[in-house]
């Protein structure tokens, strides 16, 4: 079996459905854009190459800068409140035992269960300044007036609430799983030590769950980065593109404004800022690592 | 040499297998192309049987009409899809394929479609933001504007669907831009309806203070606003209204003073609180439902929402309560009352490459009889056509339906295009996003108008 792997001819077409697929489902579409972005392509007609004008567009254009500033602030609030919680949250959840943990452990995962359209909506309504809970539930505390969660000083903050209250479950299943791999006996030692909840988690689920955390910390930028449906669905971008992201943007560019060539032209350089991201984080990380 | 032969059996596996899935795609895009997913025909297995067997005797016919109206069942769809099933039936041979996707999935899918094979009769919008680019494409076919001198088009109707004088494609409404209001709640508060923008303002200051929603504005489309805009533009310039617009967008210069002025009095009106608190980022159907709970008290949107008067889910004393006006003059302003914001947008064309184009022709002709779209629309009450209505009276009309007609009748001049569907359909992504921050104050009126020009390139 071993003299078969080393065999060409079956090598070769084992590789070949994969890269296949590759070439096709990601490299040719890639370079497509690359093309289309040096092109005033409207997605119907003739394209036009217009050389770099559509990147030198881009970069002095205002709301592709808000989007990636929304990106970093999404991605900041997922590392610096949703993960911490999380982590915090599955350590308390491991410590509960028994039924309390199953029932937590679905309750908390439940956000992620639920469809974005229906969370989009859900939230909407929430939100909403005339008949939306929050409103209420303020009202019932006796504060007069009502507050525009939706504004455009105040609608980006609620876009991250919802999607740092949607990506949680996530993250805290993953965490959890994590902590589940630890083994007890450390936990064991470290009582018999007299350590107390807290030395505990610090000294000993904290540095354990790094390799955890590194793949959490990555999806969860990557995922800032990416973010489009949720906010597509809530505010799409607006009012007056407070709340746009990189891809509602492109979204909204390539198939709204029939500007096709621009909107591949954001998609490359949306490429390159993921790429950039990973390269990044994965050195970063492996620093550590090392270290 | 067993191990030989195992690998290029393996070998051969593998090909077979991928040769297998090259072949089931093939096969698998082929009935996807024929048959459109939201097919409003029970018969497309025997449509599909047909069109193979038909090229024998010429008789089977198969015409695929693309729709920007889902819904069947209701208002616009339901006319729609009355007059396919009249004309399956006068027409046995023939069978008339739906594809309906709701408006943004369908001008997205319908791009797609330009690039590869368009379906024969489409729903397109005759206003430039969306048919510049689709004409420049080549993708609808020229219509004989002859054809249709007995249909009864309104004069001016067919102008937003000609190209440098050839006629692609045929207007299916009449949309005039008004203020909806709600009569009973204006009688027992002693409101009365406004005839200067001045006394508008102070109308809706009185409404808001006895704690209701002066007017329910869909502000986070962006479009309903910049028809509003338009409204208002309208009323400070006039019969002048077409040609600024269009000055502005060719020069990318938007420092006319009637455009800075129209701006002006949308911001103090928004910053006066005239619509509901949150309403940049409420959607259509939030707003709606703030006027037909009786939340607010005016509704701004286009005279296709005449339909509510006759919609079974709004509360009857609402319901029965629905009038409507047009936009009060404004203080200086070149218009008179009834110098109004309408024009004609959707309509249908036929695609350039339909294999059935003189079929599709002559079901595209068919439904603009004027007996058809007009008639059933009137009967459906979903507004006005965009031909002459005036044979279809029932007597029955809903007193909503009965002053649209009066307004449109009484009109000394009529608008055209709103602002936003005057530019490209880049220029109607900028506007729609960036009126949303001028009018909540975060955008200068003066880097708002440099945007618009921005947009224009």
């Amino acid at each position: 079996m071993r003299k078969l792997y080393s065999n060409k001819p079956v090598i070769f077409s084992l590789v070949l459905p994969g890269l296949l697929v590759f070439l096709f489902a990601v490299l040719a579409p890639i370079c497509l854009s690359v093309y289309y972005g040096f092109t005033d392509y409207s997605g119907m007609g003739k394209a036009q190459l217009v050389g770099w004008d559509n990147y030198v567009k881009l970069f002095h254009d205002e709301a592709f800068g808000r989007a990636l500033e929304n990106s970093l602030l999404l991605a900041i609030g997922f590392i610096c409140i949703q993960h911490p919680l999380a982590i915090i949250v599955a350590a308390v959840l491991d410590k509960l035992q028994g039924k309390a943990e199953g029932i937590f452990r679905c309750i908390y995962f439940i956000p992620n269960v639920i469809s974005v359209a229906v969370i989009a909506y859900l939230w909407k309504f929430i939100y909403n300044p005339d008949f939306g809970l929050l409103n209420n539930l303020l009202k019932a505390f006796g504060f007069q007036g009502q507050v525009n969660w939706l504004s455009q000083q105040n609608a980006i903050w609620s876009v991250l609430i919802v999607l740092i209250w949607h990506g949680f479950g996530w993250g805290m299943l993953i965490y959890y799983t994590g902590i589940k791999n630890i083994d007890p006996v450390l936990y064991e030692a470290a009582s018999i030590d007299g350590a107390n909840w807290w030395t505990t988690f610090f000294r000993i689920t904290l540095p354990l769950m790094k390799p955890v955390i590194q793949i959490n910390v990555t999806m969860a930028i990557i995922s800032a980065l990416k973010q489009m449906e949720t906010v597509y669905l809530l505010t799409n971008g607006g009012p007056n593109n407070s709340t746009q992201f990189a891809a509602n943007y492109l979204y909204q560019q390539a198939f709204k404004a029939f500007k096709y060539g621009y909107g591949n032209a954001i998609g490359v350089v949306f490429i390159i800022i993921c790429i950039t991201v990973t390269v990044v984080l994965n050195s970063i990380f492996k620093d550590k690592q090392n270290a | 040499m067993k191990k030989k032969l195992m690998a290029s059996l393996l070998a051969a596996v593998m090909s077979v297998s991928l040769l297998a899935g090259c072949g089931d795609s093939g096969k698998n895009t082929q009935p996807a192309n024929n048959t459109p997913n939201n097919t409003a025909q029970a018969d497309n297995a025997g449509s599909d049987a047909g069109s193979d067997a038909g090229n024998n005797e010429g008789e089977k016919i198969t015409i695929r009409l693309f729709s920007n109206l889902p819904d069947r069942k209701n208002g616009q769809g339901l006319v729609e899809q009355m007059i396919i099933d009249e004309y399956m039936a006068a027409n046995p041979n023939v069978v008339i394929e739906v594809e309906a996707l709701d408006e943004e999935a369908y001008k997205t899918k319908f791009k797609a479609y330009a690039m590869n094979g368009m379906p024969d009769v489409v729903s397109i919008w005759g206003q430039p933001s969306f048919l510049d680019e689709v004409l420049d494409a080549g993708v609808l076919a020229e219509l004989n504007e002859a054809d249709y001198a007995d249909y009864g088009f309104i004069a001016g109707s067919l102008e937003g669907f000609k190209k440098d004088g050839k006629l692609y494609g045929l207007p299916r409404n009449t949309d005039i831009q008004l203020i909806y209001y709600n009569q009973k709640m204006f009688a027992d508060n002693g409101w009365s309806v406004p005839t200067t923008y001045d006394e508008l303002m102070a109308l809706c200051a009185e409404i808001k203070d006895a704690g209701i929603i002066p007017m329910a504005m869909d502000g986070g489309d962006g479009w309903p606003m910049a028809c509003y805009l338009t409204n208002i533009l309208v009323k400070v310039a006039g019969t002048d209204y077409a040609n600024i617009v269009r000055n502005a967008i060719e020069t990318g210069d938007f420092t006319a003073p009637e455009l800075v002025q129209a701006t002006q009095i949308l911001v103090d009106s928004a910053q006066a609180g005239m619509f509901q608190t949150g309403y940049d980022s409420q959607d259509y159907g939030t707003t709606m439902n703030l006027f037909t709970n009786g939340q607010a008290a005016m509704y701004c949107m286009g005279s296709w929402d005449c339909s509510m008067a006759l919609n079974e889910d709004i509360a009857p004393e609402i319901r029965d309560n629905i009038r409507a006006f047009t936009m009060p003059v404004v203080d200086g302003g070149k218009a008179g009352a009834n110098d109004i914001a309408a024009w004609n947008g959707g309509g249908y064309a036929v695609s350039a490459s339909s294999e059935v184009k003189e079929e599709a022709i002559k079901f595209l002709n068919y439904m603009y009889q004027p007996d058809k779209l007009s008639k059933y629309g009137w009967e459906n009450g979903v507004g006005m056509s965009a031909q002459d209505q005036t044979a279809y009276l029932t007597g029955n009309e809903t007193e909503l339906q009965k002053q649209v007609m009066d307004i449109l009748k009484n009109a000394t001049s009529v608008s055209g295009t709103p602002i936003n569907d005057c530019g490209s359909a880049a220029f109607k992504t900028a506007i729609e996003s960036k009126i949303q921050g001028v009018s909540n104050g975060s955008t200068t009126i003066e880097d708002f108008l440099a945007a618009m020009g921005a947009a224009c390139e």
